[in-house]
Formats: structure tokens, sequence, C-alpha cells
């Protein structure tokens, strides 16, 4: 390996690095709704690329600037969260685990279906800001709009830690999430907590959806089924229901992913990722920040 | 009198009959099933094949109609079948057609489909050891080459890559003998861009250019940069990408960013779509792609206009479509197709052996030859993105 290969090394892993952001925002949304249901939403990276979907409408109507397009998929995307969890969740045996999972299998389908409908399946240009911006250090160059997007997602995680940690609404999560029936008994609602908490990831995903158009630069349904599964392995690696792992584990994914790009090309890319997934499964099922004892 | 009143009667009476009976056989209709995808990310090739095939049918209709074996007009009327660009459901559908009063079928899309739909037809004619289905299908979108070959009873009037290519490499010679070096990328994991990129890259060697190396990616990646650095570093001429329009946007787009400014950009067939002009106009000027359709005779502009119409594109794919139409009445008329319920598998076998007749038909380009491999020899020209739009850069002489 030479220099100019090192260097390429590492400019890999750092673009890798800040696209990691988005898959750290699909991971906490995945993360979260786990968390507190104990349920895996399937249809949430499909609802974020819908609401991204949904915010271009506005630029149908008006010249609007990409942070209006941005603000208007997080609301798009609370409000699809809000719907995702009165149509697969609201009205569903809870208690039988693949009953939910099979209503959010069907509605990644019919998010992605409405989405090829309503467009065609055809690629839309998606807004970005600072996209002509490049920070020069030495050899090295870091784009301006993945730096936006990572400082964004980093910005999405600290509320959300707030919000978890420094509110009553957050105290209430988490008291659903570790102790439903003692939760209800204390007068919190859990069908209340249990929506906001969608709406709330719903929102995440939305800033997650238009934050991979913008790094893209564009939008297409293309983009449901890989990012459900890099959510997934997100989820996974970081821990379920741990939002630092979430963080961790997208940034390491994204770094990874176009690591192993440059060195083992694109035929193996995916193999090492899912290979360091069941890794997780065998040696380290509870993620990054599980504690080693307890596996089975 | 009252004689007179009956034999006036009898005579309305026949005269209505005789009319009812005329509009009875002008109201026969010939029901044409296309099939394709109309869902899933390249839903946008069905809804433009339906669109084109309606287009087609009503300009033969407001014309008059096709003759069917007995002399009588029909009307063609168009079904069009959801694949979602999948062999499994391809197969389905296409079974499901055959079942049916049909004697043939238009479609896929996909040329994944393509193939293993025409796994299942008999592989050749009279075989009585061969159960395939014989039921003719005739594509107008799957464009991997050489897939006719596989059954006898398949047909494509879909343009031949490897001449387009091999026209467009050695045409760029010729206007650019200053451009030595090439570097492809390709979408590694779609059966139509991997299969034309080892044509563009054989006819680029063929032509003497040097090829400097190759970025690969998947249909649904979402980052280029680690590509495109490799194609930085490799400094060629000229920059060949072999992809749909997501990705070759998104390259682009990875390009634009990286400073990657090659002297020439080629594209893959299926990029010549509004598509990409749609997702990225900008970082796509310049880039030159052969196509079998521009609206640039009388007869295809106005194919487009009828094909928006019914709220489609006309583009190589979809043009091939409504081409597929005309050829179609002119093999019912020829073969005597009668288009009755008790007459489907000889009217299948007259419309294969129709099919396989042809020497030339009619195109909206011109001209278009068959092959004794069932495909099509269509004429071609290169179009190029400039200022948001396809424009034509070169007509070559074919």
């Amino acid at each position: 390996m030479d220099l100019l290969d090192l260097i390429d090394a590492v400019q890999s892993a750092a673009d890798g690095i800040l696209f990691g952001a988005t898959y750290a925002l699909l991971g906490i949304g995945f993360t979260l709704i786990f968390g507190v249901m104990h349920k895996i939403n399937l249809s949430y990276a499909a609802a974020s690329i819908g609401a991204a979907y949904a915010s271009l409408l506005v630029l149908a109507v008006i010249k609007a600037p990409a942070i209006l397009v941005f603000l208007i998929a997080a609301a798009a995307g609370g409000l699809i969260g809000g719907l995702v969890y009165l149509i697969g969740f609201r009205f569903i045996p809870l208690a039988n685990p693949l009953a939910t999972l099979m209503s959010t299998v069907g509605l990644l389908l019919l998010i992605d279906e409405i989405i090829v409908h309503t467009t065609a399946g055809v690629p839309l240009n998606y807004p970005a800001l600072f996209s002509d911006v490049i920070v020069r250090a030495g050899p090295f160059g870091l784009r301006g709009d993945l730096m936006f997007v990572f400082a964004l997602g980093c910005v999405c995680m600290v509320v959300l830690l707030l919000l978890l940690y420094r509110t009553r609404l957050g105290l209430a999560t988490r008291a659903v999430s570790q102790q439903p029936t003692a939760s209800k008994l204390c007068g919190i609602s859990t069908t209340q907590v249990n929506v906001l908490t969608f709406v709330i990831t719903g929102v995440v995903g939305g800033i997650a959806g238009a934050m991979t158009g913008a790094a893209i630069g564009m939008l297409s349904p293309l983009l449901s089924l890989p990012l459900t599964v890099k959510g997934l392995i997100v989820t996974v690696i970081g821990g379920l229901g741990s939002i630092p792992g979430a963080i961790i584990a997208g940034l390491i994914v994204g770094g990874l992913e176009n690591v192993l790009q440059y060195f083992r090309g694109v035929s193996e890319r995916d193999l090492y990722i899912m290979l360091l997934l069941f890794a997780f499964l065998v040696f380290r099922p509870g993620g990054i920040f599980a504690m080693p004892t307890g596996r089975d | 009198m009252r004689k007179v009143s009956i034999a006036m009667a009898a005579m309305v009476a026949g005269a209505a009959l005789a009319a009812s009976g005329a509009a009875s056989a002008q109201e026969r209709t010939v029901k044409i099933t296309g099939f394709g995808a109309k869902s899933g990310v390249v839903r946008v090739f069905g809804v433009n094949s339906e669109a084109a095939l309606k287009a087609a049918a009503e300009e033969i209709n407001k014309a008059g109609g096709v003759t069917l074996g007995d002399g009588s007009k029909a009307k063609f009327s168009i079904d069009f079948l959801d694949d979602r660009c999948n062999a499994e459901e391809g197969i389905s559908v296409v079974r499901r057609i055959a079942s049916s009063e049909a004697f043939v079928a238009v479609g896929p899309t996909c040329s994944n489909v393509a193939e293993s739909l025409f796994g299942i037809l008999q592989k050749k004619v009279g075989d009585a050891s061969d159960s395939g289905l014989q039921f003719p299908i005739i594509a107008d979108v799957a464009a991997k080459g050489g897939l006719a070959k596989i059954s006898e009873w398949a047909f494509r009037n879909v343009p031949s890559e490897f001449e387009m290519y091999k026209s467009l490499m050695a045409w760029v010679k010729t206007q650019h003998p200053d451009l030595k070096t090439i570097y492809g990328g390709v979408e590694k994991d779609f059966a139509h861009s991997n299969a034309t990129y080892g044509v563009m890259k054989a006819q680029a060697e063929g032509n003497g250019f040097q090829v400097l190396g190759t970025s690969e990616w998947l249909l649904n990646d979402t980052t280029f940069s680690t590509q495109v650095r490799d194609m930085k570093r490799a400094n060629a001429d000229i920059v060949a990408i072999s992809a749909h329009p997501f990705t070759t946007c998104g390259v682009l787009k990875e390009m634009d960013r990286q400073g990657v400014k090659p002297k020439l950009l080629i594209g893959l067939t299926s990029s010549s779509s509004i598509e990409t002009l749609q997702g990225c106009a900008k970082q796509a000027e310049g880039i030159i792609i052969p196509t079998s359709f521009a609206p640039v005779t009388p007869e295809a502009t106005k194919a487009a206009e009828q094909v928006a119409k019914f709220g489609g594109s006309a583009d190589l794919h979809s043009a091939a479509a409504y081409e597929i139409m005309f050829i179609l009445k002119d093999v019912i008329e020829r073969q005597k197709i009668m288009a009755k319920p008790d007459t489907v598998q000889a009217d299948r076998n007259k419309m294969r052996e129709g099919l396989a007749a042809l020497k030339e038909t009619k195109g909206l380009l011109g001209k278009v030859g068959r092959t004794a491999d069932r495909e099509a020899i269509k004429p071609f020209l290169y179009v190029h993105a400039k200022d948001g739009s396809w424009q034509v850069l070169h007509k070559p002489a074919t």
C-alpha cells in the first residue's frame, strides 16, 4: 500500500463516517421504538424516505430553501410515524410478536408502493446545503453537505437524549419501556407514550430521510430496502434499545462500509458487514455497550 | 294494404338485423396483452410501454382497425399486466395470458424476466418431446443481448446494443483522435448494465482505447465516493457509465463534487430518458448515449405526442412497444389470423410463423431489419444531454 492508497483509504473512511450519521439516525428510530414497545418497526426506513418525498411536494408549489424542505420532511415524518402506529400497531394484538412484525413488513411495502405509484419510480432531485463546499485539510477533503448531515445528525441525537433524560415525556417513555404495568398504575397513558414515541421517531426518521436525500442528491424508492437493512444492522450492533449504541454503530457501519468498498470491492463489501453482524449476535448480542456477561 | 305493411315491417326488421350484424362485425375487438413492470422501482418502464401500446392501438383503430382472416374488421384493445420485474411473476403472468384466447403477448420490461420466461417456451418449433409453452412473445424493453435465441417462440424489437456501442466507439475514435484512455463504471448487480458494460469495454479496446480500470457499484448504493476517487486517480480521457438513471446520477453528482471532469462521457442506452434529466440534468450535461429513438422524424414526433397523451414518455423502449403494435397488425393481416376462440392455437402458430418470416419492419426512425435469431436491427443515433434536454448529436449511417 503506497501513500496514495493510504490517503484514499482514510478519505473513504471519513466520507463513510459522515454518511454514517444517517444510519445512526435510522438506528435511533429503530432502537427507540424497540426500547419503548419491544417491537421492531420494519417500515421505519421506508417511512423516512416517504417523509423526504413528501417534503418535495413543497418544492412543487414554491421555490423553497433547502432548510424549509428539511423541516417539512421532519414534520411529514412525525405525521407518517403517527399513522404507522395507528395502522401497524394500535389495533394489532401486541402480545403476538409476529403480528406487529408482519404488519410493519406490510407497511414497508405499502409505503414503498405509494412512493412508486406517485413518482413512477423515477429518481427525484433532492436539495442539499453546502453541496459546493469542500473543507480541505492537506490531501484530505470533507464534503460540506456531508458535514452538515453529520452535524445535524449529532444535534438530533443530543436533542433526543435531552428529551429522554431531561423531560417528563422522556421519563414517562423510559418508565413505559422498563415497567409498562407499573407505569399504567402510576397513571401514565401507555397509548399516549407509544403514539408520541412514534411521532418523535418519525420526526427523526424524516430528518434521516432528508439527510440521505441531501447526501446522495436524489431520492429513489430504491433506498427503502438498503436503509432498512442498514438500520437493523446498526440497531443490533449498537444494542437494541441503546441510543448511544445506535449512534456509534451507525458511524462504524458507515465508515467500515466505505473502507471495505475500497479494499475489497463492491462484491465483498456487504459480506463483511453481515459477518460483523453475526459476530455481534454470537459474541455480543446485547450490542456495543452491553455487559459481556449474561449472553443467554 | 295489410300485405304491404307486413312486407315493409319485414324489410325494416331485416335492415335492422343487417345493421346490427354489421355493427357487431365492426365491434369485434382483438385484445393484445402487454406485460412488464408496473410496480417497484422500474414502474416507469411499464407505464411507458402501456401508454405506447395504447397510443399505437388508437392510431390503428382510427385508421379503421385490423383486418382479420375472415375479412372482418376489428379494433385493438390493450390490456397490461404487472410482472413487478420478477421472473416468477413474469412466468405466472404469461401462463395466465396463455390460458386466455390471446395469440401473442408483448413484454417484458426486465431482462432477468425475459431470460427465465423465454426458458419456459418450447425451444424448437415442432419438437414433440418439448412440452414448453407454444405461445409467441415479442419483447419491447428487455435489452440484454441475444435473449431471443432461447426459444423459437421468442421475438424482440429491441435495438442491438452491440451494434450501437461498436458504432459509437468507432465514431468517438474518428471524431476525437486525441482521446486515448477510458475508465468504466458499472452497476454490477443489474443484468442489463453489466452485460452492456462488457460490450462497451470490448468495443473501446477494439477501437484502440486503453481501458484504465472499472469502478463497480450496486443498483441501490447510496455512496459513490470511493468509486469516483478511483476514477479520479485514473484520470482517463473518457468515462463510460453503464448504469440506470438513479446510480448514473449518483455517480455524476459525486464526480461533480470531486471535480472529475473527463473530456467525454458515455452513458447506458436506458439512461437516455427523462429520468436522468429529472435527477441530474446539470451533471449529465454532455453525456453521449446511443439510442434507437428520438423525435426526429414526423412519425416519431407524432408517436411521442400520442404516447404523452396516454400518460407515458416516448423513449427507446416505449417506442419499440409502439412499433410492435404496427408489426402485429401487419402479421395478423398477412397471416389471416382469425382471432376466434376456436382458432387460438392455430392463430398462435400463424403469429409465430408470421413474426419469424419478417425480414424488415417499419420503425419510427426508418426501416428495421430482422435477424434469423428473431432480433431487430434498428436504426439508431447518438444523443447528448444539452441544456436540460436530449438533443441529437449524430446520426450514423446504418
